[in-house]
């Protein structure tokens, strides 16, 4: 490890550490009404492209995560470059001691999110952004120290670790396709990105709800001695922290009679949350809420584009 | 826990063997003519009919996923669905348009035997009854009444259509549950996104549209549920359950694209729907050429993108081909007289 990861490992836990310390807003937060509109004003002056190389940037980090969760190795070098400053990839592994559907499975969301680069990619040409800087080691360690659940986290030492870690990004996907579909202007609708965009969430969602089944199910077969529901509660906690509430926990059913909580969506209406990207730049920065903030967590040196500086 | 597995197997043995009563049929049950299609002849329309068309699809999931769970259609709250987080009411199914009721088999609550599939049900049914309830709070007065729908004879045409059974009780075990599940989840997730690039670009448009990706993302949640639990239930396919999503995967596709959109939409490609597999498709990954894949979510092969279908495809699917003639309204299998609202 080098100073500058040094560095940002630092930075990473300290402003996880902010998020934690502003649990207590959590709950007022948790307690505010999200009728499936955006209740925080929507980033404004931005183009199609901007939107879609946010999207890139966040689509980045979960190919990185999944690929390297697959096969130990993360995205190959022609889809990478672009504009703004390219970074390296720090740390990821291939997930250990998998059965063989399980190693499917996880090739399965591998495959998908390395397609959505790819499209994206191609859908900008090149107005496309570099990879930024991305962490997938530091960051889950400051994760897990922010949501208390221990001093480090690895998410590829096993199947149920995995799935925890798998959860810390698919419902934040799921949430920023809802906040940035409604952003898209009447031309890019017309040249299909909506229908794109609303093409990527529906699979983010597929993916979102078939991770926490995973988890809802081995937590039910395994009992009190499954610590792995807790733990993504814990990051789910977290989430609500950092972005604006909008969250779902998981539950534990005792009977059949005895709803399931796979879907993360408004309670009132059961219509799915939508952040604002200033709400999921500040779950990737690992930081809680505030304007300025531009890098972070999963993001040491930010992300690239125009949409990468918290303005609220 | 080998009571809980000896149940689980008891219950994936009877509902394997009432899916496999009798042989494949054709789709010759089904009206397959190449169609002019109803919906597509609707040239001038409202944020609020496309929001009537998603109505008419919350009334049949919602009535099915009560009747699983709770035994009851929509319109009768029971201590059951008020403990699982149900309104203290029932969901009113009154509104425009010609008002139907529910036609289903004598007792249809679903004898659950796994803690999983049962609390799915239950928290599906919830959350179903809250979209009807949520679309009719928005339209207010221009909502759509409930139409006629079919959970009975609609699962018989289809399963026989699929070449499954000549007879399906989605009712019957856990197993039956999750397949008329698949049924329909996948097809409201492609009705959403399809319906998205229709909704106004004005403000109140951009307020409906947040509304419409988030019940979409729900929709996909639920798809993600069942299609993973139908794995999980089944995970090398000895127990038939991937087969039939095959099958059925491959009837709606088959019923959707005898009215492919126009203009062409790329995300419309043929096949539009693809079952729950393992190992049946291969993938290069950046570190690794031709490995084996799941199958669970429902997307394009190339780049893993849901399937968005037109309101005459959705038709289409939830009538078994009864969109063929343009300016005729298109009705059978889960709706025998036809939705309500513009968009039939």
């Amino acid at each position: 490890m080098n100073l500058s990861d040094l560095y940002q490992k630092g930075v990473s836990r300290r402003n996880f550490l902010v998020g934690a310390g502003a649990i207590g807003a959590a709950s007022v937060l948790e307690g505010c009404s999200n009728d499936g509109t955006i209740t925080t004003a929507p980033t404004s002056g931005v183009t199609d492209n901007d939107i879609l190389n946010f999207a890139l940037n966040l689509e980045y980090l979960e190919a990185e995560f999944f690929l390297h969760a697959a096969t130990g190795s993360g995205l190959a070098s022609a889809d990478v470059s672009g504009t703004g400053t390219a970074g390296s990839v720090t740390g990821g592994s291939q997930v250990a001691g998998l059965t063989a559907q399980q190693q499917d499975y996880v090739n399965e969301i591998a495959y998908t999110e390395q397609q959505h680069v790819r499209f994206l990619r191609s859908a900008l040409g090149s107005a496309a952004i570099a990879r930024p800087a991305i962490d997938i080691v530091n960051s889950f360690n400051a994760l897990a120290s922010a949501a208390g659940i221990g001093a480090s986290f690895n998410p590829y030492a096993n199947w149920d670790s995995f799935l925890v870690g798998s959860f810390v990004f698919e419902d934040v996907g799921v949430t920023a396709y809802s906040g940035a579909a409604p952003l898209i202007s009447a031309a890019g609708i017309a040249a299909g990105l909506l229908n794109y965009a609303a093409g990527i969430q529906a699979v983010e969602a597929y993916h979102a709800g078939s991770v926490r089944t995973f988890i809802t199910a081995r937590a039910i077969a395994g009992g009190s001695s499954y610590p792995y529901l807790g733990y993504a509660n814990q990051v789910s906690t977290l989430r609500a922290t950092l972005g604006g509430g909008n969250e779902t926990p998981l539950t534990l059913p005792t009977s059949t009679s005895t709803p399931s909580s796979i879907v993360a969506a408004n309670s009132s209406n059961a219509v799915g949350y939508a952040r604002t990207t200033d709400q999921v730049l500040h779950i990737v920065y690992g930081t809680a809420g505030g304007a300025g903030v531009k890098s972070g967590a999963f993001f040491p040196a930010g992300l690239n584009g125009t949409i990468s500086v918290t303005g609220s | 826990m080998a009571n809980q597995e000896t149940k689980v197997v008891d219950n994936i043995i009877a509902s394997r063997r009432s899916l496999l009563v009798g042989g494949g049929a054709a789709l010759a049950a089904l009206a397959l003519a190449k169609p002019a299609s109803a919906a597509a002849s609707v040239t001038s329309y409202t944020d609020n009919d496309i929001l009537n068309f998603a109505l008419n699809l919350e009334y049949l999931e919602a009535n099915f996923y009560y009747l699983a769970a709770f035994g009851t259609t929509i319109d009768k709250a029971n201590a059951a669905s008020m403990a699982a987080g149900g309104p203290s009411a029932g969901i009113p199914i009154t509104g425009t348009g010609t008002a139907g009721t529910v036609t289903v088999k004598a007792n249809p609550k679903v004898p659950f035997k796994t803690v999983t599939v049962g609390s799915y049900a239950t928290e599906t049914a919830i959350e179903e009854g809250k979209h009807v309830l949520f679309l009719q709070s928005v339209l207010g007065s221009y909502g759509v009444a409930q139409p006629a729908i079919d959970l009975e004879n609609s699962f018989n045409t289809l399963a026989n259509a699929a070449g499954i059974a000549p007879t399906f009780d989605p009712f019957a075990a856990d197993a039956d549950f999750l397949i008329g599940a698949y049924i329909f989840e996948d097809v409201g997730v492609s009705a959403y996104h399809g319906a998205a690039p229709l909704i106004s670009t004005t403000s109140s448009g951009k307020t409906i549209l947040a509304a419409a990706v988030g019940i979409h993302a729900v929709e996909a949640y639920h798809a993600g549920l069942v299609r993973n639990s139908i794995l999980a239930l089944d995970p090398t396919g000895s127990l038939g359950l991937l087969g039939y999503t095959q099958k059925i995967s491959a009837t709606r596709s088959t019923l959707a694209l005898q009215a492919p959109q126009s203009p062409a939409n790329p995300l419309d490609p043929t096949p539009d729907d693809y079952g729950v597999s393992d190992g049946v498709f291969t993938v290069s990954l950046a570190g690794g050429a031709n490995v084996p894949r799941t199958n669970v979510v429902d997307a394009t092969t190339d780049y893993v993108l849901g399937f968005a279908r037109s309101t005459t495809e959705v038709l289409n699917i939830v009538t078994g081909g009864g969109a063929t003639t343009a300016g005729t309204p298109a009705k059978g299998v889960f709706f025998p007289s036809g939705l309500n609202g513009l968009f039939v």
